[in-house]
């Protein structure tokens, strides 16, 4: 179409309006639609463009790419470093880490900002004070991994492999209590003395196994809020690890782990049956103290002891059961008629060896708990401060009771080699326990391949196992399944597991082999066993 | 059967394994090329067993079920095959997908076969101090629990990767032919024992 004519009465007298630049046709008014516009740009009629060049100021001196690359990346660095909370001569060697690293020409782009935090992680860590890798990723705002492998590389590159520390959860631990915001208003002794409790605790973990091929954040959580309760000080778990960077569900279960040692620890005072879980954080003053002297002795002392025996746990358990000088609290009474088990026990059955050696008890530590003990309950209730509470019915356990519990004099309460933490006693030694866990499962598969041989022969010698038939069945089923019992017991209920091992064991495949659980690759090799030519 | 077969149910020979433990092989990843272009679309038009997205990845994946495995068959004409149990295994596999791109047209042939890589594990049946081991063995190994579980050990000679877990249980990967897998859980498995936890 004709851009000079007008649309509507065709005439060719199109005018542009002086005021508002729109054609309007001086015939019959017609005003033209905006895509009848012509834009005069580009082309010999167009405009000239001026250049502008960024970085120019005056003549001769031109701020160039490498220039401006290494200003911004200077820049980012001083950013990144101020939000990591690195002092200033930390945040010159990361500098001359990255300067190191890119030889000179620093860099631009996201991998920029992950090289900087590998290198803050590597000094800081060079120097064993702790940054967790979470921290700095949620600070660059990239992943743990793509982090973790720019360490790595950064690592590799510099040759620091040989130098480089082992990571060190209690590291992690003492900065975490310094640092945790709920804290900043504590009084710093106390700060310090929890600072000690958890250091104490978390070696405690370490030499658990608690904290071996797991994440150290979720325990350094589940420590701090475990420290904070013995303590006074409410803290949410959840707020917690979300502070710390840590997973709230990990936190959690580790701090379940972590009371379930407790308790296992507590099963060694005179009152450790009644110990669960659930009051044990109850007990847990008496239970670190007990750990914190155990930790003290020197391992082999103990035996000696617990040789010469009987006769003084029988005296200690009797001196605490003076009851006419002091009133336990509810809390106590459940465990009062356990201790009177204890004495009955003692005095009618005599020196009991095998108890003793259960019990694995220092008779010293443990009157030395109990005197504290009676003590601080006597001396409270003399003065009348709880003569009201003796009335009521109290849930809470009073801290304050034994608020000396803590002496701090374990060196584990101080930062230990690994080889020195393993050679403490603290009353346990457990396994870890994704291996506990690995010994079961291989516990459940010999069940399962003994009751699949059972299965087999019966039905390969039916006459043979006619009479026992009957009983046969009673123990694989309750072996097999010995959690869901049922009562029609001539049922024999097998799931896949027990088909596979039966089709294996018809194949003859070891018994040993079969224990290890890796079935696929049993049922490629031994039953599907294409491969062979 | 053959002697994969019967070296199961034999005993542990122990001047070949002196731990006691043989690893078991879990994955086998060999290559071979079949020496001519395919036309992928065409292979996933024709094959029942095979996908293809070129959107997400360059090749097309086809999987047999006897021996269980899956192969990445490229437009080169270049195959990986994983997935097998065995040596002999991954070769057979590798053969009956070359048998399979023949019978949809295309003049393959079977050239160059190698193993390139055998994954193993085994289980040492006593926990491991991950924490020791990467103290003393700090030039050849990286613990971090922030990162990873287990205990990376970067065995130089032979050339092999282990995964040492907490539990007990070992991961070898990087061995070209077997051997070279038992040999490196013989030369590891005194050091674990260095780092056991001896059970009460």
């Amino acid at each position: 179409m004709d851009r000079s004519r007008c649309k509507s009465c065709g005439s060719k007298s199109l005018t542009r309006d002086d005021v508002s630049g729109i054609l309007v046709c001086s015939e019959c008014g017609f005003v033209a639609e905006l895509h009848d516009f012509q834009a005069h740009i580009g082309g010999i009629s167009g405009p000239v463009g001026t250049f502008v060049r960024v970085g120019t100021s005056g003549t001769g001196t031109v701020l160039n790419y490498r220039e401006k690359k290494v200003f911004e990346a200077q820049k980012l660095i001083d950013d990144l470093l101020l939000k990591l909370g690195l002092s200033s001569s930390r945040s010159e060697d990361v500098r001359d880490m990255v300067y190191r690293v890119t030889e000179g020409e620093f860099g631009m782009g996201e991998w920029f900002s992950v090289l900087i935090g590998a290198c803050a992680y590597v000094v800081m860590r060079r120097e064993i004070q702790s940054l967790p890798i979470a921290e700095v990723a949620s600070v660059i705002g990239c992943d743990d991994y793509e982090l973790g492998r720019m360490v790595v590389r950064v690592v590799d590159f510099l040759e620091l492999r040989g130098e480089f520390p082992v990571y060190d959860i209690v590291v992690a631990y003492e900065r975490a209590v310094r640092s945790f915001s709920g804290f900043s208003r504590l009084p710093r002794d106390k700060v310090e003395t929890m600072r000690k409790q958890g250091m104490f605790l978390i070696q405690c973990a370490v030499k658990w196994f608690l904290t071996t091929g797991r994440r150290p954040l979720p325990m350094v959580a589940a420590v701090l809020v475990l420290v904070a309760k013995l303590n006074q000080i409410e803290l949410e778990i959840s707020d917690v690890s979300e502070e710390l960077h840590a997973a709230v569900a990990t936190s959690k279960r580790r701090y379940k782990e972590l009371l379930e040692a407790l308790v296992e620890v507590s099963r060694a005072l005179p009152w450790g049956k009644d110990v669960t879980v659930k009051n044990v954080l109850k007990n847990a003053p008496f239970v670190i103290q007990y750990m914190e002297m155990k930790s003290m002795k020197k391992r082999g002392v103990k035996r000696k002891d617990s040789g010469v025996g009987q006769v003084d746990l029988g005296e200690v358990v009797s001196e605490c059961l003076r009851k006419d000088e002091y009133d336990f609290d509810v809390t106590y009474l459940e465990s009062e008629s356990y201790y009177l088990e204890a004495k009955d026990k003692c005095d009618h059955q005599g020196p009991d060896v095998h108890q003793l050696d259960r019990i694995e008890i220092s008779h010293e530590c443990l009157a030395l708990v109990y005197l504290k003990f009676l003590e601080e309950r006597g001396s409270l209730i003399c003065s009348g401060e709880n003569a009201n509470a003796r009335d009521k019915r109290r849930t809470d356990f009073d801290f304050h009771a034994s608020k000396d519990w803590w002496k701090g004099k374990s060196q584990l309460s101080k930062r230990l080699m690994l080889k020195e933490i393993l050679e403490k006693d603290v009353g346990l030694d457990a396994m870890p326990p994704s291996f506990v866990n690995g010994r079961n499962a291989n516990e459940r598969r010999r069940q399962k391949i003994d009751a699949a041989k059972q299965r087999i022969n019966r039905i390969m010698h039916p006459s043979a196992s006619g009479l026992t038939d009957v009983c046969d069945s009673q123990t694989l089923s309750s072996s097999v399944h010995s959690k869901k019992k049922r009562r029609r017991s001539q049922v024999i209920d097998v799931d896949w597991d027990d088909f596979i091992i039966e089709t294996l064991l018809l194949h003859q495949v070891k018994e040993e082999e079969i224990e290890k659980g890796h079935y696929n690759t049993l049922l490629d090799l031994y039953v599907f066993n294409s491969g062979a030519m | 059967m053959a002697d994969q077969g019967l070296e199961g149910s034999q005993p542990v020979d122990l001047s070949k394994h002196p731990s006691g433990i043989v690893p078991t092989l879990q994955n086998i990843v060999s290559t071979v090329n079949l020496d001519c272009k395919l036309d992928l679309k065409a292979i996933a038009l024709q094959a029942r067993n095979a996908e293809y997205n070129p959107k997400r990845f360059a090749a097309v994946i086809m999987r047999i079920r006897e021996p269980k495995t899956t192969a990445l068959i490229f437009a080169s004409g270049k195959m990986v095959c994983t997935g097998a149990k065995s040596e002999q295994q991954s070769k057979l596999a590798a053969r009956k997908y070359a048998r399979i791109i023949q019978k949809l047209g295309f003049p393959a042939k079977f050239k160059d076969f190698k193993i390139q890589n055998i994954v193993g594990s085994c289980d040492v049946k006593f926990p491991i101090r991950l924490e020791g081991l990467a103290y003393s063995h700090g030039a050849f190994s990286s613990y971090e629990p922030e990162l990873f579980p287990g205990l990376i050990y970067r065995m130089k000679q032979p050339k092999i990767v282990l995964l040492i877990f907490v539990s007990g249980k070992i991961v070898l990967t990087g061995a070209k032919v077997r051997e070279e897998t038992y040999t490196a859980f013989e030369n590891i498995y005194p050091v674990l024992t260095e780092f056991r936890k001896i059970q009460q």
